[in-house]
């Protein structure tokens, strides 16, 4: 196991992403899905924020594009810098020559996000004639181009054909040809194969890493997939129940794990070819933002808490309620909610009981890294 | 009912003969036109499955969306009527049965859905919605159905006191517990589950698994386990069949699949799988194509236009033996063979429970 490269690149973040935190006006108070939310992506670089429903992914990469809707959402505190630009503070007119051009998105429901009234080729010239001095008949062949990009067979034809009448794949891949279309820096793609067969969503992970490769455009990655994560991602994020609470390269993520979230995770999914017997589990239910839990939020769940309170002194450990009976864990877990430090060089995570994590800075996650192995395919043609 | 129960319990007892018996199964739905909706073709959703499953074991059935799966599941629960084919149950033929007798037949196999969301009955309280059943099959009321009610959610890791509450109280993975403990409560011999981890957490997806491995451990109960996710079913099933278009094209024990798959499509979805790793081994092979529709299926094989076998065949053959076709926007040269006839399960790997279908694997 080779130490990654770090530090010997001396480019800046693209994107960078300090402090956020994002509250929700609702009847029964104020709810926070993200809260205290850092991390920077390098040009060309891939950072995958992972996790399950309800811990933030989502709304943290709406709020980057200023995507939700105001009120009942409000940002509480943070900046979200583009080019050291900070675009929280950005005019709405500034701000949607924003999107599109310099940052794109793409959403995991490909039926849902195009619309369905118009043709697909209007729905990506619309994008072009918005952030390019081109002309009709331009835009229509940069609409074509950006079809054929993506792999799309008569890309021509297609343009006047209309969402219904394409299957799920192939809607994706328009998305990401209108995404694309504009040259953006940077393309936030949110669960972009989840709904997608097998297949199909190496196809469309196939053609992400391509068009990186091409454009040298950076991609940030949402999914709950670690088997995406891990073949797609340079640096990866793990979010818990609104915040951040590991960070480092995929290649320390899944050697080294800190936090005992990630690897629960790690262990407790079904390898292919694996032999197990009995899978590992995490043990309880994903947390409500309505009630997250006080102190570390995982605490409720966490078995690294519950093995040190069987052998620490009583003063040390408090007894919780778990779904009506008792259990013991770390009392410090419950009181104070741990910050994300720096536990090894260029890894950081927050837990409390991480060696190292009481003396750790507590420093901004910045990671100027990229994977060791890139994950190869082949075409038919060439099997051999 | 005690009779019934004598008959479970003996069956359960003696587990020589295959639980249930799938064969040439087959359900078109007829595709409608005109103003008088005259029948201009069928959608052959499945054509032509066969399959056996042992008692207290799990048959995996795999494949992707519109491959047929879940019309499988749901057509041997009869809960789409089958167009032609035979399911025995224990060596009954199922298909004969009727009225009362279907349904005290129908009690033995449950069903456990894929969304735990809109499976339940908003409107009924959790001890209604599993001790329903127990009602209408008359095992069990008031005060009784009640004390079975609570041993159910205490069986599937519930609190029995949760038997007043509703649906939307729960979480995704608490409320497929309930969907499980309701297929649980008419003791079954048999449970197709569809897809139900493929709409929970990640961290919560190994718990359900773990709890349908005890209750199949505890209770004997055999699965037919229908899911995309080839790791979860190589993980929990004791022999897996891929599906592609209505029909299998390979079938072996769930280990013997994953180490030497012989159809060109099952390698390709095995390799198509993400590994957490990542310093990746394995080369993706990306299949050209979509998978096409059941209404218009491709001649012979029906995987030819994406199969990458064909064409490593077409390389090398004579050119009387190939035939050029179009795939999304590109010609290919495949084998004529592929594309003129079916080819049939056979026995591969000279193992009589390894079998595919393809011509040159």
């Amino acid at each position: 196991m080779t130490k990654p490269d770090v530090a010997t690149r001396n480019s800046k973040p693209l994107l960078e992403v300090v402090g956020l935190s994002i509250g929700f006006e609702t009847n029964r108070g104020l709810l926070r899905p993200v809260r205290d939310v850092s991390f920077s992506i390098y040009p060309g670089q891939t950072l995958a924020l992972v996790g399950e429903s309800g811990c933030g992914k989502s709304v943290t990469s709406l709020s980057i594009l200023r995507l939700i809707p105001e009120p009942p959402g409000k940002v509480l505190s943070g900046q979200v810098l583009f080019e050291g630009r900070d675009l929280l503070t950005l005019s709405q007119r500034d701000m949607r020559s924003v999107r599109g051009k310099d940052i794109a998105m793409i959403f995991q429901e490909p039926m849902t996000s195009l619309n369905p009234v118009y043709s697909i080729g209007d729905q990506i010239v619309e994008a072009v004639m918005l952030h390019q001095k081109v002309t009709l008949d331009q835009a229509m062949n940069i609409a074509e181009d950006a079809l054929h990009d993506v792999g799309i067979a008569d890309p021509r034809r297609r343009l006047s054909e209309y969402p219904h009448q394409m299957s799920g794949g192939m809607r994706q891949r328009v998305m990401i040809a209108m995404a694309l279309s504009c040259q953006p820096r940077v393309l936030i793609a949110d669960e972009p194969t989840t709904a997608l067969d097998v297949t199909i969503q190496a196809q469309i992970l196939e053609l992400l890493r391509k068009l990186q490769r091409d454009r040298g455009m950076s991609i940030l990655l949402i999914t709950h997939d670690l088997g995406v994560v891990a073949e797609n991602a340079d640096v990866v994020a793990v979010m818990y129940a609104s915040r951040i609470v590991e960070v480092a390269t995929v290649e320390d993520l899944f050697d080294r794990p800190q936090h005992p979230y990630t690897e629960g995770l790690l262990r407790s999914v079904p390898k292919l070819g694996e032999e197990a017997e009995r899978l590992v589990t995490i043990p309880g239910t994903v947390p409500n933002p309505a009630k997250f839990p006080v102190g570390c939020k995982f605490h409720p769940r966490c078995a690294r808490s519950r093995e040190l309170a069987a052998k620490s002194p009583p003063q040390d450990v408090v007894t919780i309620n778990d779904a009506g009976k008792p259990l013991n864990i770390m009392k410090r877990c419950t009181t104070a909610e741990p910050g994300l430090g720096e536990v090894l060089p260029t890894h950081w995570a927050a837990c409390h009981f991480i060696e190292g994590h009481a003396k750790a800075t507590l420093s901004l996650p910045e990671l100027d890294h990229r994977r060791e192995v890139q994950a190869e395919t082949i075409a038919p043609e060439v099997i051999a | 009912m005690s009779q019934t129960r004598a008959v479970v319990a003996s069956a359960k007892a003696t587990s020589s003969g295959p639980l249930l018996e799938v064969r040439d199964l087959k359900v078109w739905f007829p595709i409608r036109r005109g103003l008088l909706g005259q029948t201009v073709g069928f959608v052959k959703a499945v054509d032509g499955v066969s399959f056996d499953i042992k008692p207290r074991s799990t048959l995996g059935l795999v494949g992707e969306s519109g491959c047929g799966k879940t019309t499988v599941g749901r057509s041997i629960l009869r809960l789409i009527p089958p167009t032609a084919g035979q399911i025995r149950f224990q060596g009954e033929d199922f298909l004969a049965y009727h009225g009362q007798e279907l349904r005290k037949l129908r009690r033995r196999m449950q069903i456990v859905f894929q969304d735990p969301v809109s499976s339940l009955n908003p409107r009924m309280t959790v001890g209604n919605i599993i001790g329903e059943p127990l009602e209408v099959h008359g095992i069990a009321r008031g005060e009784e159905k009640s004390r079975k009610v609570a041993d159910l959610l205490a069986t599937v890791g519930l609190d029995p006191t949760y038997a007043s509450r509703y649906p939307h109280e729960f979480s995704g993975g608490q409320r497929q517990r309930i969907g499980i403990a309701r297929a649980l409560s008419l003791s079954p011999d048999l449970i197709v589950c569809d897809e139900p981890v493929s709409a929970l957490d990640v961290s919560i997806q190994s718990q359900i698994l773990n709890l349908l491995d005890d209750l199949q451990k505890q209770h004997g109960i055999a699965y037919l386990f229908i899911a995309h996710n080839l790791a979860v079913v190589e993980h929990f099933s004791d022999e897996a069949a891929v599906m592609y278009l209505g029909r299998i094209v390979e079938k072996a024990e769930s280990r013997e699949l994953y180490k030497n798959p012989k159809h060109p499509y099952t390698v390709a979805l095995l390799s198509a799988v993400p590994e957490p790793n990542p310093r990746p081994t394995k080369r993706r092979i990306v299949l050209p194509g979509e998978v096409p529709s059941p209404s218009n299926p491709p001649t012979g094989c029906p995987f030819h236009p994406r199969c990458p076998l064909t064409r490593t065949c077409a390389a090398q053959a004579s050119a009387q033996e190939t035939v050029n076709i179009s795939v999304a926007g590109q010609v290919a040269r495949v084998m004529s063979k592929c594309v003129e006839s079916m080819p049939t399960l056979e026995v591969k790997n000279n193992r009589a429970d390894h079998v595919a279908a393809c011509w040159f694997s």
